[in-house]
């Protein structure tokens, strides 16, 4: 059994607002799993009602095999970190630690020595007698962090544990928050609105949009595999490029624009229902980073080349972002965009524009048509329509 | 303290020296001026109050209180001295200080206990109908006290018939009455603190393991300190100082608060001044140290609550 | 995924979820606000009610009467002087108290010393109202300049324009200027006195006065009164008081009559000019000398008799209208008993505190960065104050002015600790009445369960008003 399992769960509010639709998830003993999406997709409610801050509208939430919908918070056994830390401001950090233990009538000797043993697990032995007000972002942190792990929960919740500290912190804290999973291999559920934390960190992740699931898979297999043109488009940075296209009626090659691609055979026959869609139209993906930028004069090999007006070169040290426009039309999910940039924007947004990943010593000139190796097997196909993966 | 973060140089007159000039400025001079006759004609009355209960009581119908100023020998102790001689014989001002501290301490405390209650039940309780029950203690907080005395009258009567303690005429029917309207108040101030509390911080004290009544111990409670200290002060001060509830439940009874004991006695035939004006000081004095104490907190409730 | 699947046989162990969760579960802290909701219920919710039934029935609470105690609300004159008096409260206290509050508020942060200020302003908010009105009514005390501060200053302030004369008369005792004439004197103009008869130089005058305390004449140190010498060119006499026990003689000073010293007079020619002015010495004796020939009189002068400052009664009920001849209602509607400003006055030294801290406060949470946009474009101080500082402090000001009207509605204990017995009556409140009416002499039940229905009445717009703000403010 697993020590989290959601079934067909649901959350809607007396106002009307569904905001989880027929959730199901399966979290396994010591695994990590990311719930990720924008704002507003509904992440939080299902984290909240798994520690049983909201009521579950209908479904099933059993942890192990006790089914849980109806106990309060306290009798679940979850431990939980919030956004805010939400450390208990007039207690020292030994006491919001120990204050689980002692609600719980541990004596007061045996409470020490675990609060002592979480302390020594996060760096916090020398703040013991602090206020939380004393603490840095960081330490603050820890403590909220301490306070989860003293209790040895059945389960382990965690919201946006790090979204408030500022980026270097939090890179550093990514990796201690995994460590500290880790060594106390309870089932956690992480939300988090950053993809990096999502990639990084998750064991699986679970990509959530508008109150729906839209794909639980690995860091993985979700960029190489996303399931729909959400999830393409909101793994991966900079995201990946997607364009409307139409598939030639012998399924050979795919209009994009004016250009045209080849398709390999290789390509048709690792996605067999892609010819269903000859001579129709479909969505093309192709990720920024499986677009290096290659010399007019070098031959196109089994590759196909893709070119583009060079409109801005964003220098990262590493890598070039190379910002182009093809004759396409580009699609784009318009919660990814808000999310990513506060942009409005359309279902559609008309003007052809891409990303690509370039290698740093390739000289690209703004205004000038470049051309980008493309290779076929790196190429995304969805259905316009329902959006899905062609597979 | 000392400031520091000012450099010296600054506050240097300039080449000329005109600018040191324009630092001087007679309006600010006559501003303190204005302001310290203000600050003295507004203690005045304190200051009247206090040396007619340090004169002799037969200088009172002779001369003004200020001629102690030119003759320093009219100041005397007698009447405080007569005052504690009396002690707490029945009747007497000392009783009525003990009355009303009898009163006013439940009543405060009570309050403050059934504010936090009801407070935290609207602000964290997942009952329907908070926001309205909310209103309606707002709507209850300028209903008069003129309004209830009768019927509470005639319901501590029948109350008296129904159970054999009739809480007219007696301590505990004014505390109750007090109570009852003091919790608007107490739980508009305390409702409008607990909702600046993270609901964050009590969300993770249920997950901790927190019942309602741990929750409400060991969170809200000492997170509502200051809320608390403003209530429990504005509370004593308002029970303290009431003239009309005890006036109309312990009037006629032996109990008498010293409000109610000052206004019998400048009611009474042939007025014992030196009663007056002892009693008049003690009765202020113990607002006084609670104010002065608790300075902060009693401005910080009123700024919470200015509607009373 | 598969592998996370859990194999169907082990459904079977899984625990059904409860079809319904206890009601408790969300209704737990429900039973917090059960003490409250009893209590209020009961002193506060219930008494309203109960307050309007006992309004619609008779004295003992039996029958029911209709309006018919509203309609005596509304006709007797004491109740009329009752509203009245509410109206004078509402529409003066609330202005003057907003008004100091906020000079003080303003005024404060200008001051170095200002938390000292403010804690000497606050203070008297902590003490019992009985407390200040009895050092109030101490302070106003009626008519005794020489103990109630208020009159002791305006003696002082009065002596130095105009000072009393070394004969007062105390006109409150009925004494008239025109009384104290006895043998060769009478009333003249403007509270003086003429010789009766006509004198010429080289005369002798001779004026006799009663009404003279004998204390007043040893204060000034008076002696036997003798006629003076007559001479040419010269006018002369004796002004004495002309009372003797033991002689009935009123024309000359007898043996025991003391001249009356340092008595102001004037030689009046027949026209009525004054020539010349001289006084008595201490055996009441005087001459002009250098007299023209003719005939003339000789003038007491007004200021031996001014009684200087008499008192004000402060804590009276004289009307500060005119309201003589008026019918008795009119005269309960519009006037202004005196009490009435003078309790203002003390409620204004009670309540400025806290106009002032929460004016403070609206003042110190305007945006600096606003009034020093204000000033870079060029306004003076107080064009900032009017235009900038004045609006957005407006919604403060009006929460203290309905603060303060809700409070003077039902003003009780000032009135009823101030007002001495012989003018409560003309300060009369209707919260003073519900009390009087309810639970002294002869409990009137009905009638102030009605007087209680209007004044619950009229806080409701405030209520109202306070509801209306709070929903604005989102909660």
């Amino acid at each position: 059994m697993a020590p989290i399992s959601l079934e067909q769960v649901n959350k809607s509010y007396p106002n009307g607002f569904h905001a989880v639709h027929d959730f199901a998830l399966d979290v396994a003993e010591g695994e990590l799993m990311v719930l990720v999406g924008p704002s507003g997709c509904g992440k939080t409610t299902v984290l909240r009602m798994v520690a049983g801050l909201e009521d579950i509208t209908s479904g099933t939430l059993t942890f192990g095999n006790r089914v849980v919908n109806d106990l309060s918070p306290r009798e679940r056994d979850v431990a939980m970190v919030f956004q805010s830390y939400a450390l208990y401001p007039h207690m020292t950090v030994a006491e919001n630690i120990g204050f689980s233990l002692s609600l719980h009538k541990m004596p007061k000797a045996e409470i020490a020595a675990k609060v002592n043993e979480a302390a020594v697990i996060l760096g916090l032995s020398e703040w013991l007698d602090r206020k939380p007000a004393q603490l840095s972002g960081g330490q603050r942190q820890r403590v909220a962090m301490g306070r989860a792990i003293v209790r040895e929960p059945s389960v382990f919740l965690m919201d946006e544990p790090l979204s408030n500290l500022d980026a270097k912190l939090r890179v550093q804290m990514r990796a201690e928050v995994s460590r500290i999973q880790r060594r106390i291999g309870v089932a956690t559920m992480y939300v988090t609105h950053d993809q990096v934390e999502a990639m990084t960190m998750g064991d699986r992740v679970a990509v959530m949009r508008t109150g729906r699931l839209q794909q639980v898979a690995p860091p993985q297999v979700l960029y190489d595999r996303p399931d729909n043109v959400f999830v393409a488009a909101f793994i991966g940075s900079p995201a990946m490029n997607l364009y409307r296209a139409e598939l030639a009626e012998d399924a050979q090659t795919v209009r994009l624009g004016s250009q045209t691609l080849r398709i390999t055979d290789e390509v048709r026959h690792s996605r067999p229902a892609l010819v269903a869609y000859a001579g129709k139209r479909l969505v093309v993906g192709f990720r920024p980073e499986d677009l290096p930028a290659v010399d007019a004069e070098m031959p196109a090999a089994d590759s196909q080349d893709l070119e583009g007006d060079v409109t801005l070169v964003e220098a990262l040290g590493s890598d070039l972002l190379v910002h182009f426009t093809i004759d396409a039309a580009r699609v784009q999910p318009e919660d990814v965009q808000e999310d990513a940039a506060g942009l409005e924007s359309g279902e559609l947004v008309v003007a052809g524009e891409g990303i690509a990943r370039v290698d740093p010593r390739v000289e690209i000139q703004v205004g000038k048509r470049t051309r980008f190796r493309l290779s076929p097997s790196r190429l995304h196909f969805f259905d316009l329509e329902s959006e899905s993966a062609i597979w | 303290m000392i400031d520091t973060s000012v450099p010296v140089q600054q506050n240097l007159p300039r080449a000329g020296g005109h600018r040191f000039l324009a630092t001087i400025k007679p309006p600010r001079v006559a501003l303190n001026v204005l302001l310290l006759v203000v600050a003295l004609l507004w203690l005045m009355p304190t200051i009247t109050l206090a040396i007619i209960s340090l004169r002799p009581e037969s200088l009172y119908q002779v001369s003004g209180w200020w001629k102690i100023l030119t003759a320093p020998s009219q100041f005397t102790f007698s009447n405080y001295s007569q005052l504690f001689s009396q002690g707490l014989a029945a009747g007497g001002l000392l009783d009525s200080l003990v009355t009303s501290l009898e009163i006013t301490v439940p009543a405060t405390l009570l309050v403050t206990l059934l504010s936090s209650l009801a407070a935290y039940s609207i602000v964290f309780g997942r009952w329907r109908g908070r926001t309205a029950v909310f209103l309606g203690v707002v709507g209850l907080m300028v209903v008069p006290v003129q309004v209830a005395l009768l019927p509470v009258v005639q319901l501590y009567r029948a109350f008296g018939s129904l159970t054999g303690f009739n809480p007219y005429g007696t301590i505990e029917g004014v505390v109750i009455f007090h109570v009852a309207f003091g919790l608007p108040f107490g739980i508009f101030l305390m409702r409008n603190f607990y909702v600046g509390i993270p609901l964050d911080l009590v969300e993770a004290a249920r997950i901790d393991g927190a019942g309602e009544v741990k929750l409400f111990r060991r969170l809200i409670v000492p997170l509502g300190m200051p809320a608390v200290a403003s209530l429990l002060i504005f509370q004593f001060i308002w029970v303290w100082n009431d003239l009309l509830v005890a006036l109309v439940f312990l009037g006629g009874y032996p109990h008498t608060p010293l409000t109610l004991f000052l206004y019998g006695q400048t009611r009474a035939l042939g007025e014992n001044y030196w009663i007056i004006s002892t009693g008049g000081m003690i009765s202020i004095i113990v607002p006084l140290i609670v104010f002065f104490s608790f300075q902060r907190y009693f401005v910080r409730g009123m700024l919470a609550g200015a509607v009373k | 995924m598969a592998i996370l699947e859990a194999p169907s046989d082990q459904l079977a162990d899984v625990v059904p979820a409860p079809r319904h969760r206890p009601w408790w579960r969300h209704t737990s802290s429900l039973l917090f606000l059960v003490p409250a909701t009893i209590w209020l219920l009961a002193i506060v919710i219930y008494p309203v009610f109960a307050t309007i039934r006992y309004s619609l029935f008779d004295e003992t609470a039996s029958h029911f009467v209709g309006l018919s105690n509203f309609k005596t609300l509304f006709t007797s004159d004491d109740l009329l002087v009752a509203f009245r008096n509410n109206i004078i409260w509402v529409v003066i206290f609330p202005f003057f108290v907003t008004f100091f509050g906020l000079v003080f508020a303003v005024l404060t942060e200008r001051i170095g010393w200002a938390t000292v200020f403010k804690t000497i302003i606050v203070m008297p908010i902590v003490f019992s109202t009985t407390a200040s009105a009895l050092v109030w009514a101490e302070i106003f005390t009626n008519s005794q300049p020489q103990i109630g501060a208020v009159n002791a200053f305006l003696e002082t302030v009065s002596d130095w324009f105009n000072p009393p004369g070394l004969y007062p008369i105390s006109s409150s005792a009925g004494q008239t200027v025109a009384g104290l004439a006895s043998y060769g004197l009478h009333p003249g103009a403007s509270n003086t006195l003429l010789s009766s008869s006509t004198v010429h130089p080289g005369g002798v005058v001779r004026l006799g006065m009663v009404g003279i305390v004998p204390t007043t004449l040893q204060t000034l140190g008076a002696e036997q009164a003798h006629l003076p010498n007559a001479a040419s060119g010269v006018v002369s006499g004796v002004v004495w008081r002309d009372f003797s026990p033991t002689s009935s003689n009123l024309t000359t000073p007898q043996a025991g009559e003391d001249g009356l010293p340092d008595m102001r007079l004037a030689l009046v020619s027949s026209a009525g000019a004054q020539l010349a002015s001289t006084s008595t010495d201490a055996h009441g004796t005087f001459q002009f000398t250098g007299v023209q020939p003719g005939t003339y009189h000789v003038e007491v002068a007004a200021s031996n008799f001014g009684s200087g400052f008499a008192g004000v009664n402060w804590l009276g009920s004289q009307s500060l209208t005119p309201t003589g001849g008026a019918g008795q209602t009119a005269q309960a509607l519009f006037s202004v008993p005196l009490i009435d400003m003078s309790m203002i006055i003390a409620y204004l030294w009670i309540w400025a505190g806290f106009a002032m801290v929460i004016l403070a406060a609206g003042l110190a949470s305007i945006d600096r960065a606003v009034l020093e946009a204000t000033r870079i474009d060029g306004a003076t101080e107080l064009q900032t104050f009017r235009r900038v500082t004045m609006p957005l402090l407006a919604p403060v000001l009006t929460v203290v002015f309905v603060t303060m009207v809700i409070n003077v509605l039902k003003i009780f204990d000032i009135v009823i600790n101030m007002a001495p017995g012989s003018s409560q009556q003309q300060a009369n409140t209707l919260a003073l009445s519900i009390y009087n009416d309810g639970f002294t002499s002869g409990i009137h039940t009905g009638l102030a369960s009605a007087i209680a229905v209007v004044l619950f009445v009229l806080v409701v717009p405030a209520m109202l008003w306070n509801l209306k703000k709070l929903k604005a403010s989102g909660y």
